[in-house]
């Protein structure tokens, strides 16, 4: 348990905290920084870039302004960055003395990255709370479920939603929902025994994000089962059947397929 | 939100590979996967390659029309169908790639970057060809038995050569940066 407690302190300590998940917002020393204080779009699109490019070697200027405003000409790519890096820097650290190091963003020459050591951001926990998870799945399941469970609570929604039609954040963006959906799976099928109701909610949950998620419509046939509401269990093949049909002219999986004739045998 | 950028288009496939057993007990695999077009956010699920390729070619398309608004109607005709050749020149050859990638990721990549380097030294050639077309013309005009002062011709003759060298310059730079990408 150390391990997710560690995760959890790390929130605690960072003077910076990053949300990306369902919605973008920064707190500073624990005080919410506005939309008013980061000005201009772009002072939010540069950090937001360099938040997605964290686990990257520093970036050079030209690869971020290439990336960022890929069809914009040379000087006013030059000067989108200066007038971005201004707006994030006063808005990360207002009181900073000019010419003085900034705290949050590691400058060598005219390459940048994000000081991680000052800096929580909800996607890194979660991907540490999933690898928790993953690595005690069989040897320790009630860390799992813990570490399992912390990752969930961090998932309000879609990676950097107003980024959606930028090219540089989709690769990151499926990186997480894969991972997320695969934590809410392993979840739903921990808990089919001892808490099925829970289970079906995880799995309906998993459905929203992913509606051909044929793991999640076969969790929930089990739990149904195991609530001993056989209706619902054969509703959700139905379901199932018709959503694999639809999307991709496919039938349910055979292990799918035995569970349902196991129900509708009862 | 409409899409953003007219000269892009970016693409996320998603594949999930699924093993069973059929009633014979015989070993199936199936492909199931999703595309996204990043800038439109349109979406499309898909168990057969072959619906990846229209749902692209379709978005190229759409990309290329609206490229050439301003052309004239004979003009868009032969852009659409310049596009057209070139995307089923591509789809013929990268589904291929994309399931030996699939059976043997790495011999995959290595043949990705096997192709790349090819294409790379294709371009490299042409400059180097086209370098020492240039470097010819100046010697030419720099030989001391020939040696006389510019007439006006000759600068104009240097202007449009120089011109063509940096348009030729430009496009091959256009080629290195579609490959390095």
């Amino acid at each position: 348990m150390d391990k997710i407690a560690n995760i959890q302190a790390k929130k605690e300590t960072a003077s910076l905290q990053v949300q990306t998940l369902g919605t973008f917002q920064v707190w500073r020393e624990g005080v919410l920084i506005s939309s008013k204080d980061w000005g201009r779009d772009k002072s939010v699109q540069l950090f937001q870039f360099l938040v997605t490019a964290r686990h990257q070697r520093a970036l050079h200027k030209e690869q971020i302004i290439d990336r960022i405003w890929e069809d914009i000409d040379v000087k006013a790519g030059e000067q989108n960055f200066k007038v971005a890096q201004h707006g994030m820097n006063k808005a990360l650290e207002p009181n900073r003395k000019s010419r003085s190091e900034a705290k949050y963003i590691t400058r060598q020459g005219v390459t940048y990255q994000l000081n991680l050591s000052e800096i929580w951001i909800d996607s890194d926990a979660l991907e540490a709370y999933i690898s928790i998870g993953n690595q005690s799945l069989t040897s320790n399941p009630t860390e799992a479920i813990e570490a399992y469970r912390a990752a969930i609570d961090l998932h309000h929604g879609t990676y950097l939603p107003n980024r959606l039609y930028e090219d540089w954040s989709s690769g990151e963006r499926e990186r997480l929902q894969i991972l997320i959906l695969g934590a809410f799976i392993n979840l739903s099928e921990l808990l089919v025994e001892d808490n099925p109701m829970e289970s079906i909610r995880l799995c309906q949950q998993t459905l929203l994000i992913e509606n051909t998620w044929e793991d999640a419509y076969r969790i929930q046939m089990a739990a149904y089962l195991k609530k001993g509401n056989r209706p619902m269990a054969i509703k959700t093949f139905r379901q199932c059947e018709a959503v694999l049909e639809k999307e991709f002219g496919v039938k349910p999986l055979p292990e799918t397929k035995a569970l349902y004739q196991k129900i509708i045998a009862l | 939100m409409p899409a953003k950028k007219d000269e892009t288009a970016s693409f996320v496939l998603r594949f999930t590979q699924k093993i069973f057993q059929n009633e014979q007990k015989e070993s199936e695999v199936q492909w199931r996967g999703n595309i996204r077009h990043v800038q439109g956010g349109e979406e499309k699920r898909f168990s057969e390659f072959k619906d990846v390729v229209n749902f692209i070619q379709e978005k190229l398309a759409d990309l290329t029309i609206l490229a050439m608004e301003e052309k004239s109607p004979e003009e868009q005709k032969g852009i659409l169908s310049k596009s057209f050749d070139l995307w089923k020149r591509m789809s013929l050859t990268y589904p291929k790639m994309v399931i030996d990638t699939i059976k043997d990721p790495k011999a995959g990549v290595e043949q990705i970057q096997e192709e790349v380097n090819q294409q790379f030294s294709q371009v490299k050639e042409e400059v180097n060809q086209q370098i020492s077309q240039v470097k010819d013309t100046l010697s030419a005009r720099l030989d001391p038995d020939m040696w006389k002062p510019a007439t006006k011709n000759d600068i104009q003759q240097m202007m449009a050569a120089i011109e063509r060298l940096s348009k030729d310059v430009h496009t091959l730079n256009t080629k290195v940066e579609k490959l390095s990408k």
